[in-house]
């Protein structure tokens, strides 16, 4: 079961820049949808890279679904050479995303982020608004339930 | 971050005829209700409910 609090307080002290996105972000606007995994846009500087590299180092990051001993070391050059890792970790399931479909790197979707504070950490999430606008220029069809979802809370909240 | 000054960018999109479709399936009571709490009470409910689902695959998982 991966543990929100534990990967966001993780991220937080080593001050990595991330911004949330994916199914938790959905979730702090609303969303009553399940979801599994942590998704995370993270600024590609090499500084950065290192803050996250350290800051999940002691949760033995490995890739999600590969067989065990498969080579795969947990450096900053490896996410370097890299750009989107899908992991698995001892406080769970996170998503490492250089780039999403759509929406771009973390320095084309800061502009539309909202600091939240959850857990006791605040961090970037992004907007409701591009939120809906990435999951639908991306296309996926099994994002369509997701989509109508967050459209009905944009609604909701017009009408608060 | 915010907006502030820039076109929504809600406003821009336009009605999409299947996400209309699946927008009625949508429970809007539930959401209701999501609203009226923080993103911190929020993703808190949503720990609570996949550690309660966890448990549940656990405890299938165990029986003879």
């Amino acid at each position: 079961m991966t543990d929100f609090d534990r990967l966001l307080r993780v991220l937080a002290d080593n001050h990595t820049e991330f911004i949330l996105v994916g199914g938790v972000a959905a979730a702090a606007h609303g969303s009553a949808r399940a979801t599994y995994d942590i998704d995370i846009v993270y600024a590609r500087t090499r500084e950065n890279v290192e803050r996250l590299v350290s800051a999940l180092r002691p949760l033995e990051p490995y890739l999600r679904g590969a067989p065990p001993g498969l080579p795969f070391s947990w450096e900053s050059g490896t996410i370097l050479r890299g750009l989107n890792f899908t992991l698995t970790t001892g406080a769970g399931d996170i998503d490492l995303l250089g780039e999403i479909t759509g929406g771009g790197t973390y320095d084309d979707l800061v502009a539309d982020t909202e600091v939240i504070e959850v857990f006791g950490v605040k961090c970037f999430c992004l907007s409701l608004e591009r939120l809906i606008a990435v999951k639908r220029a991306a296309g996926r069809p099994k994002d369509l339930e997701t989509i109508a979802e967050l459209e009905a809370i944009a609604e909701e909240r017009k009408l608060v | 971050m915010s907006r502030i000054g820039r076109e929504p960018l809600g406003s821009s999109l336009e009605p999409d005829p299947v996400i209309e479709a699946y927008k009625k399936d949508v429970d809007r009571t539930l959401l209701r209700e999501n609203l009226k709490l923080t993103p911190d009470q929020r993703l808190r409910k949503l720990q609570s409910f996949m550690k309660f689902i966890h448990e549940i695959r656990g405890s299938a998982r165990r029986r003879p």
